[in-house]
């Protein structure tokens, strides 16, 4: 039967949630010695305290970022919705539609990071994600991880690592304090689930027309 | 006892699965004419060979796999009787049964899981499982290979016959980042999981003990008591499999192995590199060759 989760360290209460991201999942991880968050499509969250922020990826897109000296950051995940010109390369300072989902993602993060203290001098970012999880699709993953790259050179920010492209879908645990990330490939066996809680979402934001002051996460 | 109580309902919720879907899912003639001529005492290989012959289809994948990276043999297998006499009469039988499931299984379709994907993670499983079973001695490659074929099929019935309760599983599996195994977010959902719906159509199908107890006992091996060998060795291959599909080495890739499945073994870590990069040597043809895969 199920062996219990040895508990390692007293783990004592979570540390505290920067306001916004109450409705976050954060969970005892025994493994790590720390709490974590767990985000879904389309969510983010930023965090001041030593906490590890994970989420599971499949063409999606996780930017990491962090302010290296104060350690304040935070994680997001999303993907760029299909436009008609799925053809072209999307870059950030493109005017279409899905681009500004991708901006968004992006800014948001980067402006919480900002509001609770961080520097943007300081920001490092590592990206994952852009797989090719199902066989049939058109490489979704890779407009996803050709925009996220265009944001951090059009930004001017530094990009510290990536793990991006290729067929598996992917486990991130990322720990803003330290600017530690952890993937994990997963085996097949997620790909299918993981495909269609990521096309949820994506429905879900082409259902909404883009506006300048919708909150989109 | 309380466990006690759990492991009879789970076999019942097994069992009650399996029931129905003997209509959907049925075993090749051949394979049913070879196990009737392996249990009676007055067949000869001669009859095996015939029974055989009587499927041409079969015949020619038998040959081919006979001339494949799976034997080796220093020269051509070209007809069905060479193939049987050196394969033997008892590893034909599990040819017979390993390349004809994945056709089986094509009758219990499901959204969860892509058959390529499916099967490719049994076929890496089989392939290790086998070269496990050389390096360990005493017990038969072949029969691991199908062992290996065979361990996860219990999925294909979960997966079509409650595929609500089999996605909430997986989720929470993956919500947990991935530290909950598949089989007890299984057992939490249902009330069962994989490997003891895959025991509970093996005994069904009448299938070799040692099969079943592989499939049955993968995630449990010491409850496996007539064969913990066969089942320690279908364990960790499981494990192995994950990260030939993920291309790694790291055994933090791949779900924990259960120490006493390498003592059981006969085995070390040793073993582990061997393994996985020989089967990711032959993934592509045997793939062609089980499951039809171009």
């Amino acid at each position: 039967m199920t062996q219990p989760i040895p508990s390692s360290a007293p783990r004592g209460a979570p540390p505290p949630v920067l306001a916004g991201f109450e409705h976050v999942k954060r969970g005892w991880h025994a493994k790590h010695g720390a709490y974590a968050a767990r985000i879904l499509p389309g969510e983010y969250y930023v965090t001041r305290s030593d906490e590890g922020i994970y989420t599971t990826l499949g063409s999606c897109i996780s930017a990491c970022i962090r302010d290296r000296v104060s350690g304040i950051g935070g994680m997001n995940h999303f993907m760029l919705p299909a436009t008609d010109k799925a053809a072209g390369k999307l870059t950030a300072s493109g005017l279409d539609a899905a681009a500004r989902y991708g901006n968004f993602a992006m800014e948001h993060l980067i402006n919480d990071i900002l509001r609770n203290g961080g520097s943007r001098a300081n920001l490092e970012v590592k990206i994952f994600g852009g797989g090719r999880i199902l066989a049939k699709m058109t490489d979704v993953g890779l407009r996803n991880i050709e925009f996220a790259r265009d944001y951090i050179a059009t930004e001017g920010l530094t990009l510290l690592a990536e793990d991006v492209g290729d067929i598996y879908p992917r486990m991130v645990l990322y720990f803003p304090a330290s600017g530690r990330a952890r993937v994990k490939r997963l085996r097949s066996l997620h790909n299918n689930v993981i495909a269609a809680q990521e096309m949820n979402y994506v429905d879900s934001i082409a259902a909404k027309p883009v506006g300048g002051d919708i909150e989109l996460f | 006892m309380p466990p006690k109580k759990g492991k009879l309902d789970m076999e019942t919720g097994a069992n009650e699965l399996v029931k129905d879907i003997s209509g959907l899912v049925t075993l090749p003639d051949v394979y049913l004419r070879i196990s009737r001529l392996l249990d009676d005492a007055n067949s000869s290989s001669a009859d095996i060979v015939k029974a055989v012959a009587q499927d041409p289809a079969f015949s020619l994948r038998l040959l081919q796999v006979a001339n494949s990276a799976l034997y080796r043999f220093p020269s051509a297998v070209d007809t069905v009787a060479k193939a049987v006499s050196i394969i033997g009469t008892a590893q034909i039988r599990n040819l017979a049964l390993s390349m004809s499931v994945a056709k089986c299984f094509a009758g219990l379709p499901n959204d969860l899981v892509t058959m390529d994907n499916f099967w490719r993670h049994s076929l890496y499983c089989a392939l290790i499982a086998r070269h496990l079973g050389k390096a360990a001695r005493r017990c038969d490659p072949d029969t691991l290979f199908t062992a290996g074929l065979l361990h996860d099929i219990g999925e294909l019935v979960i997966f079509n016959r409650c595929p609500q309760q089999a996605q909430e599983a997986l989720l929470a599996v993956l919500d947990d980042e991935e530290e909950v195994p598949v089989y007890a977010a299984e057992r939490a959902a249902l009330g069962f999981d994989h490997a003891a719906v895959g025991g509970a159509l093996a005994r069904q199908w009448h299938l070799p003990p040692v099969l079943e107890e592989c499939i049955a006992h993968h995630h449990d091996i010491g409850a496996a008591d007539r064969h913990p060998r066969e089942a320690a060795i279908v364990h960790i291959a499981n494990s192995l499999a994950q990260l030939a599909e993920v291309d790694s080495l790291a055994l933090d890739d791949a779900p924990p192995i259960d120490p006493r499945a390498w003592e059981t073994a006969g085995l070390d870590a040793d073993a582990i590199e061997p393994a996985v990069r020989a089967a990711q040597q032959e993934i592509q043809e045997i793939e062609k060759l089980f499951t039809g895969k171009q």
